[in-house]
C-alpha cells in the first residue's frame, strides 16, 4: 500500500522549458497527477517480508481528487476482510468490522499492517516538497542516461521540507514522455532504503497510470511489495460513496 | 500500677505451655501480616520508583505534536525549561527519549525501543547504584556506551542480543521513522549486555541521550518531554504538576511576517467546529465557503490588509518572517482563496494545519497582536491538556485529543500517581486481601484467647476472692487480666515481627531469573522484593494487640464483677 496513494495515477506530461532541468519534470509530474475525474479501481498488494511468506491484500478503491477524499474497502485476506479506510478532507477513518466502529487514524499509523502510514496518503505536490538535489559543483545532479534499452533522465531530489518519508530521492524518467519508471529513496544518513520501479503504464483519459509497481525494502533484504492495479474507471463518483455508511455497507 | 505489672507476668508464666501455644499462633499471623503487607509495598515501590519513575518520572511533562504518539517534541525547549525551573520540591528535570525501530543484527531481525539515556558525570552515586541494580551490564560496562569515538554505542538487553545474534562491538543496523515522519537508517555499536527481570524492558536499547535526540531528528533548540524526579513524591507530586500546570499556560501563536516586501502577521485559525463556526459568522462567509477557502495553502484576508500587502483575490504569494533560532527568514506559500470586507484580526488568517507546520518548522523570532476580540478564534502556541488525577480520565483525555484531531502541540502535566492510579488501586485490593485472611486468622487466635481467659479465670477464681477479701480493688482485678494479655499479645507480635523478618530475609535468599515471565518484573536483582516500613510494622502490632485487648475486655470485667465472697465460695 506504499505509495498507492501518491503513485497510483501517476502520469506524465510534455517537459517545460525552464532555467533548471529537473523541475519542469516536476511540474509535469504535478500536473498529470491530479485526475480530471474521479475513478475506481481494483488493487492487489502483494507483500513478501522475510521469514513471514506472503500476504496478499486485494483491495476497492474510490478517488476523488477534488476534495482530496478517498475510499478503500478490503476484500482479502479474509481476516482483513470488511476494513477499511476513509479520506474525506482532512478526516481520516479506519473503520473495523469486527467491532463495527470508525476510528480516526493518525498521520502516522501504520495501515492494514502494512509498512504504509496515514501521512502516505496526503497529496502534497511533489514540487512543494522536494526540490532539485545539487552537486559539489553548484548543478543539478542531472544526467542522460539509459535504464535497460529506454533512454532516460536520472536526478536527483532533497527534500524541501522535514515530514516526507525520505529526504533524498533519485528519479529515472523517460526522457521522451518524463514517465517515472525508477525511484531511489535514501534516508538523511544517506542509506538507501527503498527502489521502486514502475513496470507498467495504461492510458486513462489521456494519462498514464502505473497499473504495476514494484516497491524493494532495501535495508530488510526479502521484503518486497507488489502493487497491482485493475479495472480502473474513470467518471464522476456519487457523493455517498465518500461517507460513512456506503463503506459500512459495503463491509457487509 | 508496678504490683500489677508484676502479677500479670508472674501470671503469664504460670501457665507456660498454654500461653506458649497462644503466642505462637499470635506470632504466626503478626508474621504474615508483616510480610504479606511488605510484599505488597514491595509490588508498589517496584512499579512506582522502579519502573514509572525510570518511564515518566514522578512527574510528567508531555509534549506531543499534531496527535502523534511518537512525536514527542516541543520546539521551543528554553521556554519549558524555564517552566520546570525554580518549581519547589523538582529535584531534577530530564528529557525522556524513547522511540520503536526495526533492528537487524548478524541475519534476524526485530523490533527494539532505543531510549536515550542521561550518562553524564552528572549522575549521583543513589542514581548510578540504582541503575546498575535495576540495569545489570554482565558484558561490557556503562563507560563504553559513553565512548564518543564509537558510532552510536548502546547497551543492549541479553534477550534482545541473543535475538539479534550480536555481542559485544557488533553492529546493529536500525530503521525508523523520525520525529517528522522521515525514513531513516543509523548502525548502533553493541558497548554492553545488560539483564533486567522485567520482560517489559528487554526490547530497550540504551543511547547516550544527546545521540538518540540527533538520531531522531530534534534541532539542538528543541526538546523532548520531562521527567520530573521530586525529593517527596508521594505529598509534593499533585502540587508541583499543579504548578508546572499553571506556568506552561500557552500565549497566541503569531508571526511578524513580511508579504511582498510590505509587513503584516500571520495567524492559524482553529480548526474545531465551533470556532470555525463563530469565525464564519463573523465574516459573513458560509461555513461551506469558509471551510473551502482554507483547505490547504488558502489563505483569508480583509480586504484592507489585501491592498496593503498588495495581493488580489486568487494571487499566490509567499510570507516570510525572522527566525527566532536561526539566520536567514522561515518561508511559506499562500494562496489569497477569500478577502473579506469586514474587520479582520489585522492580518493573514491561515487553517492551523498549514500554520503550525511553518510555525513550528521555523519559530518566528517577533509575534504580533491581533485586534481586540480575535483572539479566542485563533490558534495558540500549544494546547495545554487540562489535569485529570485517574487513569481513567487520562485516557479518555488522550481518546478525545485522537478524535479532535489537533494540528499544533499539546502539553500535559501529570503525575506518575494519577497516570498509574490503577497500580495504587491494586496495592490497596493486595492489602485488603491480606488484612481479610489475617483477620479471619486472628478471629480464630482471638476465640483461644477468650477461651484461655476464660479457662484461666476460672481455675483463679478463689484467687480472685482472695485478693479481692484482702483489699485489691475490681478494677485492679479487671487490669492484671488485661496487662497479661497485653503483655502476652505484645511478646507475641514481636515474635512475630522477628519471624515475618526472617521469613522476608529468607524469601529473599533464592535468586530467579525468569526470562519471558512477566512475573520478574516483581523481583529486585533477581530476588523477591519486600518494602518493610515502620509504620507498616507498628500498624500490624497495634491492629492485633488492640483486637486481643477489646477481646479481652469482657471476660477481664466479669472477672473484676465477682464478689469475693461467691469467689472464695467456688469449687471446681
Amino acid at each position: 500500500m506504499l505509495k498507492l496513494a501518491t503513485l497510483l495515477l501517476l502520469c506524465c506530461g510534455p517537459a517545460l522549458a525552464a532555467d533548471s532541468r529537473v523541475t519542469p519534470i516536476l511540474k509535469a509530474i504535478d500536473y498529470n497527477y491530479r485526475l480530471k475525474s474521479d475513478v475506481r479501481a481494483d488493487v492487489t498488494m502483494t507483500q513478501q517480508k522475510a521469514g513471514q511468506g506472503t500476504k496478499i491484500i486485494d483491495m476497492a478503491y474510490y478517488r476523488r481528487d477534488a476534495d482530496d477524499a478517498f475510499l478503500i474497502a478490503i476484500r482479502a485476506p479474509e481476516n482483513e476482510k470488511g476494513n477499511g479506510y476513509l479520506r474525506v478532507g482532512d478526516n481520516f477513518w479506519m473503520y473495523r468490522k469486527n467491532t463495527r466502529t470508525f476510528q480516526h487514524v493518525n498521520r502516522d499509523e501504520s495501515i492494514a499492517g502494512t509498512d504504509a502510514r496515514g501521512d502516505d496518503f496526503e497529496t502534497r505536490k511533489l514540487e512543494e516538497l522536494y526540490a532539485p538535489a545539487l552537486g559539489t559543483d553548484g548543478k543539478e545532479v542531472f544526467a542522460e542516461e539509459t535504464l535497460g534499452k529506454v533512454p532516460v533522465y536520472r536526478f536527483e531530489l532533497k527534500a524541501k521540507v522535514s515530514d516526507v518519508d525520505y529526504p533524498r530521492q533519485i528519479y529515472w524518467t523517460r526522457r521522451d514522455n518524463n514517465l517515472l519508471l525508477k525511484q531511489e529513496s535514501y534516508s538523511g544518513s544517506g542509506t538507501l532504503m527503498q527502489t521502486a520501479y514502475f513496470l507498467k503504464f495504461t492510458e486513462v483519459e489521456g494519462r498514464f497510470v502505473p497499473v504495476k509497481q514494484l516497491f524493494i525494502d532495501e535495508f530488510e533484504k526479502g521484503n518486497r511489495t507488489i502493487v497491482e492495479i485493475s479495472a480502473i474507471v474513470p467518471g464522476k463518483l456519487a457523493d455517498s460513496i465518500f461517507t460513512k455508511p456506503y463503506l459500512e455497507n459495503l463491509s457487509k | 500500677m508496678e504490683l500489677l505489672i508484676r502479677l500479670s507476668l508472674r501470671n503469664l508464666l504460670r501457665q507456660k505451655r498454654r500461653n506458649l501455644l497462644l503466642g505462637s499462633a499470635m506470632a504466626i499471623g503478626v508474621a504474615i501480616l508483616v510480610t504479606a503487607g511488605s510484599f505488597s509495598a514491595g509490588i508498589s515501590d517496584i512499579m512506582f520508583n522502579r519502573i514509572m519513575r525510570y518511564v515518566t518520572g514522578h512527574v510528567s511533562v508531555r509534549f506531543n505534536e499534531r496527535g502523534g504518539v511518537m512525536r514527542e517534541i516541543f520546539r521551543d525547549g528554553e521556554r519549558a525549561r524555564a517552566a520546570l525551573q525554580g518549581v519547589p520540591g523538582v529535584e531534577k528535570a530530564e528529557e525522556g527519549v524513547g522511540y520503536f525501530m526495526r533492528a537487524i543484527g548478524n541475519g534476524k531481525s526485530d523490533n527494539i525501543i532505543l531510549v536515550g539515556a542521561n550518562m553524564s558525570a552528572e549522575l549521583s552515586d543513589k542514581e548510578r547504584r540504582e541503575i546498575e541494580e535495576s540495569f545489570r551490564v554482565v558484558e561490557g560496562s556503562w563507560e563504553g556506551a559513553r565512548d564518543s569515538k564509537a558510532e552510536n554505542p548502546i547497551i543492549i538487553s541479553a534477550e534482545k542480543a541473543r535475538y539479534l545474534n550480536v555481542t559485544l562491538g557488533d553492529t546493529v543496523r536500525v530503521r525508523f521513522r523520525d520525529m517528522f515522519g522521515q525514513d531513516q537508517a543509523a548502525r548502533l555499536t553493541v558497548a554492553g549486555v545488560m539483564r533486567n527481570d522485567n520482560i517489559f524492558m528487554q526490547p530497550v536499547v540504551f543511547l547516550e541521550r544527546e545521540r538518540a535526540k540527533a538520531l531522531l531528528g530534534y534541532r539542538p533548540w528543541e526538546t523532548a518531554s520531562f521527567s520530573l524526579t521530586l525529593s517527596d513524591p508521594k505529598r509534593g507530586a499533585r502540587a508541583v504538576a499543579d504548578a508546572i500546570h499553571a506556568r506552561l499556560k500557552p500565549g497566541l501563536a503569531s508571526m511578524e511576517a513580511s508579504v511582498n516586501g510590505r509587513k503584516t502577521a500571520l495567524f492559524g485559525v482553529k480548526s474545531d467546529a465551533a470556532s470555525r463556526e463563530a469565525l464564519a459568522a463573523r465574516l459573513k462567509l458560509s461555513p461551506a465557503v469558509l471551510e473551502a477557502a482554507l483547505r490547504r495553502d488558502g489563505a483569508l484576508l480583509d480586504a484592507r490588509t489585501a491592498r496593503a500587502l498588495g495581493v488580489r483575490q486568487g494571487e499566490e504569494f509567499r510570507a516570510s518572517w525572522a527566525r527566532k533560532f536561526e539566520p536567514g527568514l522561515g518561508e511559506t506559500r499562500l494562496k489569497a482563496a477569500a478577502i473579506f470586507s469586514g474587520e479582520g484580526p489585522g492580518g493573514v488568517l491561515v487553517n492551523d494545519g498549514k500554520f503550525y507546520a511553518a510555525y513550528y518548522r521555523d519559530l518566528p523570532a517577533a509575534g504580533a497582536a491581533p485586534a481586540p476580540g480575535w483572539e479566542a478564534l485563533l490558534a495558540p502556541e500549544w494546547t495545554l491538556l487540562p489535569r485529570t488525577y485517574t487513569t481513567d480520565d487520562y485516557k479518555k483525555k488522550y481518546q478525545e485529543i485522537a478524535r479532535s484531531r489537533g494540528k499544533g502541540t499539546t502539553a500535559d502535566v501529570s503525575t506518575m500517581y494519577e497516570t498509574a492510579s490503577d497500580i495504587l488501586k491494586l496495592e490497596g485490593v493486595l492489602n485488603l486481601i491480606t488484612l481479610s485472611a489475617v483477620l479471619v486468622l486472628f478471629f480464630i487466635i482471638l476465640l483461644g484467647v477468650v477461651n484461655t481467659l476464660r479457662m484461666t479465670i476460672r481455675e483463679r477464681t478463689k484467687e480472685i476472692g482472695t485478693v479481692r477479701a484482702i483489699g485489691m480493688r475490681a478494677e485492679d482485678v479487671r487490669n492484671t487480666f488485661l496487662l497479661e494479655t497485653f503483655f502476652l499479645t505484645l511478646f507475641s507480635s514481636a515474635a512475630g515481627v522477628a519471624l515475618g523478618f526472617l521469613a522476608m530475609s529468607l524469601i529473599s535468599v533464592p535468586e530467579f531469573h525468569p526470562q519471558d515471565n512477566p512475573l520478574g518484573m516483581l523481583l529486585v536483582n533477581g530476588r523477591v522484593y519486600f518494602l518493610t516500613t515502620f509504620w507498616n510494622t507498628a500498624g500490624s502490632v497495634l491492629l492485633i494487640m488492640g483486637i486481643a485487648l477489646a477481646t479481652a475486655w469482657f471476660p477481664a470485667r466479669r472477672a473484676a464483677a465477682m464478689s469475693p465472697a461467691q469467689a472464695l465460695r467456688h469449687y471446681d
